[in-house]
This record gives C-alpha cells, structure tokens and sequence, in this order.
C-alpha cells in the first residue's frame, strides 16, 4: 500500500473494518454488563463459583437466541 | 460517537496517508472504549463493594473492589470467548 496517497475504496474497506470491531465491542460490553448483573449476586469472590461462570455462558448465548426470535418476529410481521 | 469524538487530524496539507487516518481512528476507538469500560467498572464495584460509604476506605472494600475487577475482566473474557459474536453479527 502507498502510504502517500488515498485510496477511496481501501480507505472505506478498513473504515468500515474498524465500525464492525467497534459494533462487536459494544455487543461484548453490553452483554457483560447486563450478564453480570443477572449472575454476580453477591459480592465478588477471588474466583467464580461453577455457578457463576456458567450463568454467564449461559446469559450470553440465550442473549443471541432471543435477538434472533425478535428479529424473526418483526420480520414476520412485515 | 459521542460530541467528544473529533476526526482524525491530518498532519499536512491536501496529502495524507490512509495509514496515518485508520492509525488515529483505531488510537481514538481504543481510548473511546477504554473510557466507557473503566466507567462500567466504577459502576459495578462501586454498587457491589461500597455499601456504607464511610469516612475513609477499609480494607474489606479495598479487597472487595480489587477481586471485582478481576472478576469483571475475567466475565468479559467469558461473554467473548463462548459465544460467536462475530457469526451473530454477519448473520443480522
């Protein structure tokens, strides 16, 4: 790559390279926060217990499995 | 974004380089997101470790919020590792 001068195409391909690491940091932020409020009732310990580390396994994995019945649902209803 | 988030600044003239432009973006994305996680923390440990704020800091809350960092790095390692965001987000 010529570091001197400005490919549109390039220039937009790794823009919108970063946008989606972006969106996916977000996701993994909004997920941990929400995940953690739900499994993390007590206070912290020096490890999770089996318990805790698996809720949030779980938290996140029925997260996606609910996006992807919201979205079917306002798809069907288009 | 928010108001705070300012283009990547071009170091001279009519001529930049697309590396010098995605190399501020990705700095400024990071700092942005470095930010918003330290604000989280704040709030999580915060709740979780000072409930009666008093006149100093003791060392059960001290203990407290050190293991709750920990323990939130290590929840954001789980959400990221056991599940495929990447796919979910392809998918959508």
């Amino acid at each position: 790559m010529d570091p001197s001068s400005l490919n549109s195409a390039e220039l937009q391909r790794l823009i919108s390279q970063e946008k989606e690491r972006a969106m996916v940091n977000e996701m993994v932020a909004k997920l941990t926060s929400a995940c953690w409020d739900k499994c993390i009732t007590g206070t912290p310990g020096s490890k999770f217990s089996s318990s805790e580390s698996s809720c949030l396994s779980n938290c996140a994995q029925r997260y996606m499995d609910m996006s992807i019945i919201i979205m079917k649902r306002f798809q069907s209803m288009q | 974004m928010d108001s705070n988030c300012h283009f990547p600044h071009l170091s001279s003239g009519n001529k930049f380089s697309t590396e010098e432009f995605i190399g501020q973006l990705k700095r400024q994305l990071a700092q942005a997101y470095a930010e918003k996680f330290l604000e989280t923390v704040r709030g999580k440990c915060f709740e979780k470790c000072i409930t009666k704020p008093g006149s100093s800091l003791g060392r059960g809350e001290s203990s407290c919020i050190w293991r709750c960092v920990e323990r939130y790095i290590e929840a954001t390692g789980i959400i990221v590792l056991r599940n495929s965001l990447r796919e979910f987000l392809m998918a959508v």
